[in-house]
């Protein structure tokens, strides 16, 4: 490759020609190479028996659940933990199961969950990218001075900000609304700043000078080859962020007063305890966190293997 | 070629961000425009965290909406951290409730900070009488001050749960649960029916030769943990019915009394019980105990606990629910504690008044009957408690041993105290040891000097 080519796609770009392959020999499996495979199944089932048990705790019945504690199999089977987070059963019935009457309404959860972490993903990597190339590749007077005070703001723990930003929605008048739980994290974060920054480092200066030659300007060299040479990390931050924003708790409770903008998370807060005492809905709750968490392991699956793919990748071999 | 490969993506990329930032801006301004209410009616917020209530309140609040078209009422529920996190954060920020329902340990907080209006300064619940209530529930939320915090809602009382069938089994009736007395020294007829109800591995009973209280396959007496401060279900009965109380006056003592004898033989007695096999260790229950799904799968055969569980109990899978009175003591009746719940409005309230209406309404016989009409607590107005009483009835349970307790005042009330946070930090601990095992009751009259500091 010339070294005035602009980027490829990082996922075209032939990832096994950086690494030889062996060529390999059929051959009896070593007695180590037995080990490798017998540990690995090991740490495979100690990782997902916890996703077991849930599913296991969500198909039984609460009432059931304390007489045979110990079951490998679900006790009592009974869809009546699913049936609760998706709101399909009635209060008094969710009573009698050891549930709660709060009505669920699911599907509305799901679409302000979906909402609230696709606008912030989308908003906070967008602008984030635009300050991490500010801080990696312009240069200006007290450029790492102001990064300093970036990095220092890492520091400072969510629980501190989040009284000063509650009242801030609130002179807004954005209580209860979904863009008053976007906001906070809409613009930037130190993180995605910091991470990005450090991505943008690597892409080799030569490609940006040859851009800059052709008398591209700096905004163009950033869409044209900032952002598609680092979509690797990009994508990571992206997949980062998303999580995050889904998986926050606090934040949407404080801010949702209503079904109007109640997030998944919060909604399905209802399986915990609901008064001293009464104790949790076991079935519930397991499946309303199997199903919480679903979306994003999906997302992993999708993901995954195009992220560590392009993770390494930087213009020039 | 590789050189224009990238701008179709680019352009792609581009516009995607373009059309998430614009999405998200479209549906914030959707939202603002979804969460306004009708013009000229004034937006009442009222708070509870009774998932299980919620229903019958929004009967209530339906109700109230009708009868006062120019207010509208949101509720929020959140389960019981949630709710506490949530309103304490709110109240720093303004932007709390107007209303919302309140609890005896939280109370003399807020009042102290000035979070709470004096319900007889307003004009819908000025005229609110006391004697409208069961006996002794409004005079628990009268402040230091003289001032009224919170307008009664419920209360609730503690007797003793049972499976009815896994008593006969141990050849015993239900009636004799009924007429059992205790005492701290020998535990009285109460302990001999939790020995006889205790079963070890060997299907050996606890007042049988060869018990084996290592290995107990049913406990006489369920545990719901230590208790903490209150001993709400686990040991407040037990105190009470030596003619203990918790402090030297109904409420706003100024002194506690763990130092007390009595106390701590009751504590001695019931904690004593893990070592003879008649009720489960520590290490069992944890920090989490569960006594109604202990009795519904048979792991106990007695279950001292709250009103507020009738539900719970009631919808337990494959028991004959009984319900039996609690043991009487030394003072020659039983005693449980008696407590309530109360609906407040915040002093941040940009409408007192019509938040007032609300509680008056919330507080009223109206109301309270169709709350006790959903048998999920008992109101506080005896209308509402007699509607309670009815729906529990049709559900097949009879609740007369909560509500006798109350008619005959045989009643402790919570500890309404100063400084309630810092006192429960200090001695939950201290009652799990002593649960445990590790400590000795006799070291609560120390613990009681420190409590007593802190009520300055």
């Amino acid at each position: 490759m010339s070294e005035t080519t602009v980027a490829t796609r990082p996922d075209e770009a032939g990832t096994t020609s950086a690494h030889s392959v062996p060529p390999r020999r059929r051959r009896r499996p070593s007695v180590g190479r037995i080990v490798a495979w017998v540990v690995m199944v090991v740490l495979l089932i100690i990782t997902l028996f916890p996703f077991y048990w849930m599913l296991r705790t969500a198909l039984s019945s609460n009432s059931a659940l304390y007489a045979e504690a110990s079951s490998w199999l679900p006790v009592d089977f009974s869809w009546g933990g699913f049936e609760r987070v998706f709101g399909l059963q009635s209060t008094e019935e969710a009573i009698a199961q050891g549930g709660s009457g709060a009505s669920i309404d699911f599907w509305r959860y799901l679409g302000n969950s979906v909402v609230v972490a696709t606008g912030i993903t989308a908003c906070q990597v967008f602008f984030s990218a635009m300050a991490a190339y500010a801080f990696s590749r312009l240069h200006w007077k007290g450029r790492d001075r102001v990064f300093a005070i970036f990095l220092l703001s890492l520091m400072v723990p969510v629980i501190f900000t989040l009284l000063p930003n509650f009242l801030l929605i609130r002179e807004l008048g954005l209580i209860d609304t979904l863009f008053g739980i976007m906001l906070p994290g809409l613009f930037m974060t130190p993180f995605a700043i910091f991470f990005l920054r450090q991505f943008f480092m690597n892409v080799p200066l030569e490609v940006e000078e040859a851009a800059l030659i052709d008398g591209a300007s700096k905004v163009r060299v950033f869409f044209s080859l900032i952002i598609p040479m680092s979509a690797g990390p990009i994508a990571t931050i992206s997949i980062l962020t998303y999580i995050t924003a889904w998986n926050d708790y606090f934040w949407p409770l404080m801010v949702s007063y209503s079904d109007e903008s109640r997030v998944l998370t919060v909604a399905l807060g209802n399986f915990n305890e609901q008064s001293p005492q009464t104790g949790p809905d076991w079935s519930g709750l397991m499946a309303a966190t199997l199903v919480a968490a679903l979306p994003m392991i999906l997302l992993f699956l999708v993901f995954a293997r195009r992220i560590v793919n392009s993770i390494g990748f930087t213009g020039i071999k | 070629m590789k050189t224009t490969t990238h701008r179709p993506t680019l352009a792609r990329r581009r516009r995607t961000a373009t059309v998430a930032t614009l999405a998200a801006g479209v549906l914030a301004l959707a939202g603002c425009a979804g969460s306004g209410s009708a013009e000229d009616s004034v937006a009442l917020d009222y708070w509870l965290w009774d998932a299980n209530q919620l229903p019958a309140y929004q009967s209530c609040v339906d109700a109230f909406e009708e009868a006062n078209p120019d207010l509208q009422v949101r509720i929020s529920q959140y389960g019981w951290d949630d709710y506490w996190r949530k309103l304490t954060a709110s109240f720093v920020a303004g932007a709390g409730p107007d209303v919302f329902t309140d609890h005896l340990t939280r109370y003399p907080e807020f009042a102290e900070r000035g979070l709470l209006l004096d319900l007889t300064t307003l004009e819908a619940t000025a005229d609110a009488e006391a004697a409208e209530f069961q006996e002794g529930l409004a005079d628990l939320w009268v402040g230091q001050d003289g001032a009224q915090y919170g307008m009664p809602k419920d209360f609730d009382t503690i007797a003793l749960f049972y499976d009815a069938t896994l008593i006969t089994e141990a050849g015993m009736s239900p009636e004799d649960l009924d007429d059992l007395d205790w005492n701290p020294e020998d535990g009285g007829s109460f302990e001999d029916a939790i020995a006889h109800l205790s079963v070890d591995a060997n299907g050996v009973r606890g007042d049988e030769e060869g018990f084996d209280p290592e290995n107990v396959a049913v406990y006489g007496l369920a545990s719901n943990g230590s208790g903490g401060t209150d001993g709400q279900t686990q040991w407040s009965w037990l105190a009470g019915s030596t003619g203990w109380t918790f402090t030297d006056a109904d409420v706003w003592g100024t002194e506690y009394n763990f130092d007390d004898p009595q106390l701590q033989a009751s504590l001695e007695w019931l904690f004593g019980l893990v070592d003879k096999g008649f009720m489960a260790p520590y290490e069992e229950v944890g920090t989490e105990p569960n006594p109604q799904q202990a009795l519904g799968s048979g792991r106990a055969a007695l279950s001292a606990n709250g009103s507020w569980m009738l539900p719970t109990y009631a919808g337990l899978d494959g028991i004959d629910l009984g319900i039996a009175s609690l043991p009487s003591g030394p003072v020659g009746h039983p005693v449980s504690m008696y407590n309530g719940l109360g609906d407040s409005i915040s002093s941040q309230s940009e409408h007192p008044e019509e938040a007032a209406r609300l509680v008056d309404f919330l507080g009223s016989d109206e109301c309270q009957t169709i709350v006790g009409e959903a048998g999920v607590v008992f109101p506080a107005r005896p209308a509402g408690t007699e509607a309670a009483r009815q729906a529990f009835a049709d559900q097949g349970l009879d609740v007369s041993p909560f509500l006798d307790l109350v008619e005959n005042q045989n009643t402790l009330f919570f500890p309404v105290t100063q400084s309630y946070g810092s006192i429960t930090a200090l001695v939950t601990p201290i009652m799990d040891e002593i649960y445990i095992g590790s400590r000795d009751v006799a070291t609560l009259t120390e613990v009681n000097e420190q409590v007593n500091d802190m009520l300055g």
